[in-house]
């Protein structure tokens, strides 16, 4: 496996800019030097408090793993008792990651990555810190439909797999992104962690209604709202006609006389989704894609973000 | 009503139309940018489009009326406008009547010395920027900056010349057609009511009036110097005053040197005096009264010719002109003789008419051609007409004439036409009529003025006396043919026959054609100017409607207030300026917020 160039590890890859971390290599070198910088950057290990937290003790019974076995009870009072774990297994987590033909654009093709592309290695950065703790980590595609379902896995070579289904990704149309949320019912029988990966710029209600879901299955629900700065501020020409590449719905104006009021319903907008997602208990994060990896690792992966 | 200085620039308020035009320009075909977030653009526009529609509205009318007041502040324009400090550029004509009648002396002074004060005071409000004329009583409109006009008012002096007030008034308004700045006429004057007349006038008027009475005053209105030319026995000249009626005045009227002649008379009678006998030649006639307040009327001058009457030969068949010719002999007007003949080519001096046989008209134009006369008989024309009028004959219809043409190059020598062709023509000695002095031919012989006509034809034009005539200063005389000088005591002015004379001063002028005298012209006072009574403020107003009559003493004050214009410029800058903060202001203020 090839190094990325410039010592990644010393160069703190995490908080690079992400078109430059991009640059250095392909997904896999490029994440798993963020991955290392972000873990070695980190003051406390994110894995304190992964599932080993003892819960109660029970009678052994036939079948249950000895090493549970609480061997001190057993040399006090001779009989069989097992330490029973707030979870018994590491943490379950899927990816659910929209890849719709709005996923594909960036409004600075020199100097920002498209949003898929950093979805891509943003994702990848999270499977890779999650793997590392034992966590299973699956993914769901989609786009106007699901396109693709990588169930989770423990193991750290799933982490394989699941790079190489994000290196295939390729932008789609539309966007669908219930049927997506649903289908993570199949996969997490359990509570688990969702991550919805997408621009949001799909059908809300419908979008809300199955995060909604989600949540009342028992799964935390973390949403990576990813933006490009060219939506947060509106530029381009004197004047244009902005088409949607997805539904071709076009509007004709001249983006300085709307720059103050478009950045205002962007405000609203995301303000409406954090208002939304906070009072589901759905925790929502803006993400623009000039943001450093790391930082994003570290809002995804704080404590809070745990299955409660 | 609002004008402009410079109106052509008003063109450039098609520039007004640019913003819009950018507008719409700027708007075809707008480059396509793929972008997702159209949603959220779809939501902007629908909150915002009626605020942000208002904002660019207002923009675009705050930059339209930011052009259209530049274009108008470049055009220059200007607006009545009462008690303010200053004028726009203005353009006055400043019409002072020094005629006659201003010569009045009131109180030891001249009336003109107060019109002249006026007229400075007019001058000291005008600016270098004003386009300012001068016309005095010579009615020749002056252009010159204040100090110089104010220097010609100064030096103007009491003009013998009348000045119609109305003919000022319309000369005015035609020098200041041509200026596009506000225009206003000033008028300083007595306002005669003689000299007031009706003009149509669309600038604005300052008249300002001497509102003090006219002293009374009584002037010598005509001097009637009778038949001419006057015998070696003298003559008989009569005289009629005009001005205010009041007690009979001593009369005096004197020829050449000799001593005067004293009369009594009244305005409204005639006087008549016998003046003695002097040596034949041309004599200057002097009549005058005691002085009074206005000089100028006071002296009349009138020229005689003396010279013994004319000898004559007549055809006694010629039953018209023999009946004249008795008459005029038992008058003294004409003795028989052979200094003339008239009705047939003589010798000498003829008054030749066409031949009653039209058979001998080939021998006649033989006979003048064999003598060197440049004119002969044509073609009969029984078309009738009339003369035209003139000094001679007066307007006299003709029914028959035979077409006199002329054999040189040019028409010299005709002293009378008739429907524009010649009908008397004169060449040397010799004078060729172009109808028989009949009642078939032409009515003259039955006239009242046959008589006349019959005198002046032998006594002066077939002798070589063209012409004794009566003027004012300033008339325009037509000059006869032949005339090469005209002289008034030791001045000359050479001129060309058949030519215009204006005589600008009073007194006699006499006609040269070479050495010899062949007329005088008597100029004096147009006797309406001894008329001192001014016209009321209501007749002024209904002859030149929209004047404003002040005191002559006020109307410095009124010159430049009532035609003259205030500026708009500086306060459509003002307006540009603040429209253009406006905009400057709303629009980066939006953009801020946005």
């Amino acid at each position: 496996m090839n190094r990325p160039a410039g010592s990644p590890r010393r160069a703190r890859l995490d908080l690079l800019d992400p078109l430059e971390v991009s640059k250095l290599g392909g997904i896999e070198v490029v994440t798993e030097g963020v991955v290392e910088g972000f873990l070695s950057g980190l003051h406390r290990s994110p894995r304190r408090g992964f599932s080993v937290e003892f819960a109660e003790h029970r009678m052994y019974q036939p079948g249950d793993e000895l090493r549970y076995v609480d061997w001190k009870i057993l040399g006090r009072n001779d009989r069989l008792y097992v330490k029973q774990f707030e979870e018994e297994t590491n943490l379950r987590a899927m990816v659910v990651c929209d890849v719709s033909r709005s996923m594909a654009w960036t409004g600075s093709p020199d100097t920002v990555l498209p949003k898929l592309a950093y979805a891509q290695r943003l994702i990848a950065a999270l499977a890779l810190v999650l793997l590392r703790q034992r966590d299973a980590t699956g993914l769901i595609i989609f786009d106007d439909e699901v396109r693709a379902v990588v169930p989770p896995r423990a193991r750290m070579s799933h982490w394989r797999q699941l790079l190489h289904t994000l290196a295939e990704l390729e932008a789609g149309a539309g966007t669908a992104a219930e049927p997506a949320l649903r289908r993570v019912v199949d996969q997490l029988r359990r509570r688990g962690l969702v991550v919805f990966v997408s621009d949001l710029l799909l059908d809300r209600a419908l979008a809300l209604k199955a995060l909604r879901f989600l949540r009342h299955r028992g799964h935390q629900v973390l949403v990576l709202h990813i933006m490009d700065p060219g939506e947060v501020t509106l530029g381009g020409p004197a004047e244009a006609r902005f088409e949607d590449p997805e539904t071709r719905a076009a509007v004709v104006l001249r983006p300085r006389d709307w720059a103050g009021a478009y950045r205002e319903t962007v405000r609203s907008v995301v303000g409406e989704w954090r208002l939304a997602c906070r009072r589901h208990g759905i925790k929502y994060h803006r993400v623009t894609t000039d943001t450093p990896f790391g930082m994003v690792l570290r809002e995804a992966l704080a404590p809070a973000s745990r299955p409660g | 009503m609002i004008g402009f200085l410079h109106p052509w620039v008003l063109l450039g308020l098609a520039a007004a139309s640019i913003p819009v035009l950018l507008h719409l320009l700027a708007r075809r075909e707008p480059p396509t940018v793929v972008f997702p977030a159209v949603r959220y653009l779809i939501t902007t526009t629908r909150e915002h489009q009626r605020r942000l529609k208002l904002q660019n509205l207002l923009l675009l009318l705050l930059r339209t009326l930011l052009v259209v007041a530049l274009v108008l502040a470049a055009a220059g324009p200007t607006m009545p406008l009462r008690g303010v400090a200053g004028h726009a550029a203005s353009a006055m004509v400043l019409i002072v009547d020094n005629s006659p009648s201003s010569g009045v002396v009131v109180s030891g002074t001249a009336r003109l010395a107060q019109l002249q004060a006026a007229g400075r005071a007019v001058l000291k409000r005008a600016t270098p920027d004003d386009a300012l004329w001068l016309i005095s009583a010579d009615g020749i409109p002056r252009r010159g900056d204040p100090v110089t006009l104010a220097d010609q008012v100064s030096r103007l002096s009491v003009s013998p010349r009348r000045l119609d007030l109305g003919e000022a008034l319309r000369l005015a308004r035609e020098v200041l057609a041509s200026e596009s700045r506000p225009g206003e006429i000033v008028l300083l004057s007595d306002l005669q009511a003689s000299a007031v007349s009706p003009a149509e006038v669309s600038t604005p008027l300052l008249v300002g009036r001497i509102t003090a009475s006219p002293p009374p005053n009584t002037g010598i209105g005509r001097l009637e110097l009778g038949p001419q030319p006057w015998s070696s026995d003298g003559g008989r000249i009569a005289v009629a005053l005009v001005g205010d009626s009041g007690p009979p005045l001593p009369l005096s009227a004197s020829i050449g040197n000799r001593p005067a002649r004293q009369a009594l008379i009244r305005v409204g009678g005639i006087a008549s005096l016998n003046l003695p006998a002097v040596p034949s030649g041309w004599w200057a006639v002097t009549v005058q009264l005691d002085p009074d307040e206005l000089r100028m009327d006071d002296r009349r001058v009138g020229v005689v010719r003396v010279a013994p009457v004319a000898r004559v030969t007549w055809n006694p068949q010629d039953r018209f002109i023999a009946a004249a010719c008795q008459v005029l002999e038992a008058n003294r007007r004409l003795a028989r003789g052979d200094e003339i003949t008239l009705g047939r080519l003589g010798r000498v001096g003829s008054v030749v008419m066409p031949p009653a046989d039209p058979a001998e008209l080939g021998a006649l134009n033989r006979a003048l051609a064999a003598r060197g006369i440049p004119w002969s008989f044509g073609a009969l024309v029984v078309t009738p007409g009339a003369t035209d009028s003139n000094s001679i004959v007066g307007r006299t219809r003709v029914l028959r004439r035979y077409q006199l043409r002329s054999t040189a190059s040019g028409r010299t020598g005709v002293l009378v036409t008739a429907a524009g062709s010649p009908w008397l023509v004169r060449s040397g000695g010799v004078l060729l009529l172009g109808s028989r002095l009949e009642p078939t031919w032409t009515e003259l012989p039955v006239s009242a003025g046959f008589m006349p006509f019959i005198d002046v034809l032998l006594n002066r034009l077939a002798r070589g006396e063209l012409t004794i005539a009566n003027a004012a200063p300033g008339d325009v005389i037509d000059l006869p043919d032949l005339v090469t000088t005209v002289r008034q005591g030791e001045r000359e002015w050479q001129v060309e026959g058949g030519g215009k004379f204006r005589p600008s001063d009073l007194g006699e002028y006499y006609l040269l054609a070479g050495r010899d005298t062949v007329g005088a012209l008597s100029v004096n006072p147009d006797p309406r100017e001894s008329l001192l009574a001014p016209a009321s403020e209501s007749e002024i107003r209904r002859l030149w409607k929209g004047a404003q009559v002040v005191d002559l003493t006020e109307v410095g004050g009124f010159a430049f207030s009532s035609g003259s214009r205030g500026d708009l410029r500086g306060a459509l800058l003002w307006s540009a300026l603040v429209l253009g903060l406006l905009e400057l202001g709303m629009a980066s203020g939006w953009r801020r917020a946005q």
